[in-house]
């Protein structure tokens, strides 16, 4: 449905986005994660034939995004960073002003408008001002108002930055809800949460894109697992201080904290005992130790690591 | 429901959202309709060089009827009134210096007596040349009354009863003279280019700073459409505008309307398809708000000076007079003061109407054939 090839944006010297490939499945949820600025919002913006490429080609559909411009917009929805609708404008007009737009007017409109408000749960607010809505509400007006041409494609540029985590839910459900139709979701976002629902993920890092997969071949790869290791999660009280005590123990690949435990890499050959010992000698005694799999978080900062080790 | 041709895609839309959008905007309102309203009515009042009624010190050492009688003939002419009668030549001339009089009159202690003796009787006009304007109209009055008075004195000694040759002037089309007259369709004009390229520059680039351009990017929209949509609701609000303007110049400065009003709003019409085509293309140029503003200004400055609103092209020196020539607000005043106050008629200004409505046009189809509907 969306396919990349070695697609390139340069802004003077700076590349923007450099030689990235991938392709999207039609009917998938495609979670494209990466730090600000790394790229993220002009590849959308490429594929959506606003922003014209400066090397390698998009498709949507099969349609080139630099040439067929006209033949795309039918086909895609876009719901952009900032909230970008008309504040002046009523729930209710902001609909029927983009219904117009993509040339649907008289009783399709209507029927069109009405469907959008249902699908959204937008009804109790059909005649507020967009300006007064809260954050996750004017979030499902532009999701509405970006699906009013019923759009085969939607992007959503970090649809759920700076809403509260009920809004942050709902919204995913609307876009499972969205997904189960046939349409093809492409989210960018900083949540690792949100990354691990999505059918497939891409990470991108300064400009490259690092990886592209389903998130469970993600966890399986060989570099996220180095052969003769485990990961393991050590809960206990006083995390700071037992991650100063484990880190330089010999064994122990990479230490981090997470909340009330950490996570640990460790050589197959490191006893669970040393562990244990390691924490009594600085005074932590309930230690409960579990080996888990990698989470997402994990596959990214590894081939991070992996990333930069290459380009240094 | 009549389908849109492709190329106006997206019209319909656009027209819907920018009348919502201004009409509750209470900002751009104001910003339109405020500043025209406040430029008319103090220009209007202040762009007015008769003076009339100017500050006078006298310092009459004659004291006799007849002395007082040339005073009553400066003050009878409305230029003058007496601010103070001094006692000696230092205190007038202080009035002057202080700027507490424009004008100080000093009779010397024997006008009467070689008036009486046929003699030459000298008076003394001392007058502050510090503002051109007043100084020449002070000049002129005083000058105006010596010659009066001699006029009289000779006509009754030499027995006769009329002027050997009298001039009968005749001023057409603004009979009276009057300031407002002359000023006003000029401020008309002025005032209109203000708000209407004002409110046109700030709307698109508005939206691209806002985002919600790249949503329009990304619809089917067309162009043309666009600028047609974002066109016509200012073309109807400055109408509206030019309505009360109109109104303002009938029924408060009283200025005769001579001509036909149906054409005083075909020009008008004109005159603001041109200016919001600027506005637009000032709009599609700029990247930021405060830019377009400062582009705005750039072109609105020149104007009020070229334009003919204040000075008459036709001193100025060819350059500049050149330059008036590109300006629309020049063809719009030549067109206001025709109709206004020549009631000239279509056949004798048709040429000013068809060089705005071009100038209309190219900047319209430049606005949208150089936009992109891309972004960076």
């Amino acid at each position: 449905m969306i396919q990349c090839d070695n697609l390139t944006k340069r802004f003077g010297n700076f590349t923007a986005v450099d030689r990235v490939s991938f392709s999207v499945q039609k009917r998938s949820i495609f979670g494209f994660l990466g730090p600000n600025g790394s790229g993220k919002s002009t590849v959308i913006r490429m594929l959506c034939g606003i922003l014209e490429p400066s090397d390698g080609m998009g498709r949507i559909a099969g349609h080139d995004v630099s040439d067929e411009t006209n033949a795309i917009k039918g086909q895609l929805g876009y719901m952009s960073q900032k909230f970008s609708l008309y504040d002046e404008l009523t729930v209710n007009e902001n609909l029927l002003f983009y219904a117009r737009l993509y040339g649907i007017h008289g009783e399709a409109m209507k029927t069109r408008r009405d469907e959008l408000i249902a699908l959204a749960h937008l009804g109790p607010y059909v005649d507020r001002r967009a300006a007064l809505l809260s954050g996750g509400w004017k979030q499902r007006l532009a999701m509405a108002c970006a699906l009013v041409h019923k759009p085969s494609v939607l992007f959503l540029d970090e649809p759920t930055a700076g809403i509260d985590p009920v809004a942050r839910r709902e919204l995913w459900d609307l876009l499972f809800e969205l997904s189960s139709t046939g349409m093809t979701l492409f989210v960018t976002t900083h949540y690792m949460d949100e990354a691990e629902r999505c059918s497939h993920v891409g990470y991108i890092y300064m400009s490259r894109l690092i990886v592209c997969g389903a998130p469970y071949e993600l966890k399986k790869l060989p570099a996220v697992n180095p052969p003769g290791t485990r990961r393991l999660e050590v809960a206990c009280d006083h995390v700071t201080l037992g991650l100063r005590a484990l880190r330089p123990l010999d064994g122990v690949r990479a230490a981090t904290a997470f909340g009330q435990s950490m996570h640990l890499l460790v050589e197959e050959t490191l006893p669970e005992e040393t562990i244990r010992e390691t924490l009594q000698a600085v005074g932590i005694h309930n230690v409960e130790i579990r080996t888990i799999a990698p989470s997402l978080e994990d596959v990214f900062v590894a081939l991070t690591g992996q990333f930069t080790g290459g380009q240094s | 429901m009549f389908p849109m041709p492709k190329f106006l895609r997206g019209f319909r839309a656009i027209l819907y959202k920018e009348f919502i959008t201004i009409l509750r905007d209470r900002t751009t309102l104001y910003f339109m309709f405020f500043p025209p309203l406040v430029q008319i009515i103090a220009f209007g009042f202040a762009l007015d060089n008769d003076v009339k009624h100017m500050a006078m010190a006298v310092y009459n050492e004659d004291r006799t009827t007849e002395s007082r009688q040339l005073v009553d003939a400066f003050v009878n002419t409305q230029t003058f009134r007496v601010v103070k009668e001094v006692t000696s030549a230092a205190e007038l001339e202080a009035m002057v210096r202080q700027g507490k009089a424009y004008v100080g009159l000093q009779i010397p202690p024997d006008f009467t007596r070689k008036l009486r003796a046929g003699q030459k009787a000298d008076v003394q006009v001392v007058i502050d040349g510090s503002s051109s304007t007043i100084a020449l109209q002070a000049l002129n009055t005083a000058l105006g009354v010596a010659f009066q008075q001699s006029v009289g004195i000779l006509l009754s000694d030499s027995g006769r009863r009329e002027l050997p040759v009298e001039v009968r002037p005749q001023v057409l089309y603004n009979p009276s003279m009057r300031a407002p007259n002359f000023f006003v369709p000029g401020v008309i004009g002025t005032a209109l280019q203000i708000a209407t390229v004002f409110a046109a520059a700030m709307s698109i680039v508005r939206e691209r700073e806002r985002g919600t351009l790249e949503n329009l990017f990304v619809s089917p929209m067309s162009r043309w459409g666009l600028m047609l949509g974002k066109l016509v609701p200012y073309l109807c609000i400055s109408m509206t505008m030019a309505l009360f303007l109109f109104t303002i110049l009938r029924w408060v400065f009283f200025v005769p309307i001579h001509g036909s009003l149906v054409m005083l709003f075909v020009a008008a019409l004109v005159y603001i398809f041109a200016l919001v085509s600027l506005g637009l293309l000032v709009s599609t140029r700029a990247r930021s708000q405060n830019e377009a503003l400062q582009i705005t200004m750039t072109i609105m400055l020149p104007s009020i000076f070229f334009s003919g609103f204040i000075f008459p092209r036709e001193t100025m020196p060819w350059i500049f007079y050149a330059f008036s020539a590109v300006l629309p607000a020049t063809y719009f005043i030549e067109l206001m003061r025709a109709i206004i106050l020549r009631g000239a008629g279509f056949l004798e200004f048709w040429r000013h109407l068809l060089i705005l409505a071009v100038m209309g046009v190219a900047l319209f189809s430049l606005c949208a054939l150089r936009f992109k509907r891309k972004i960076g």
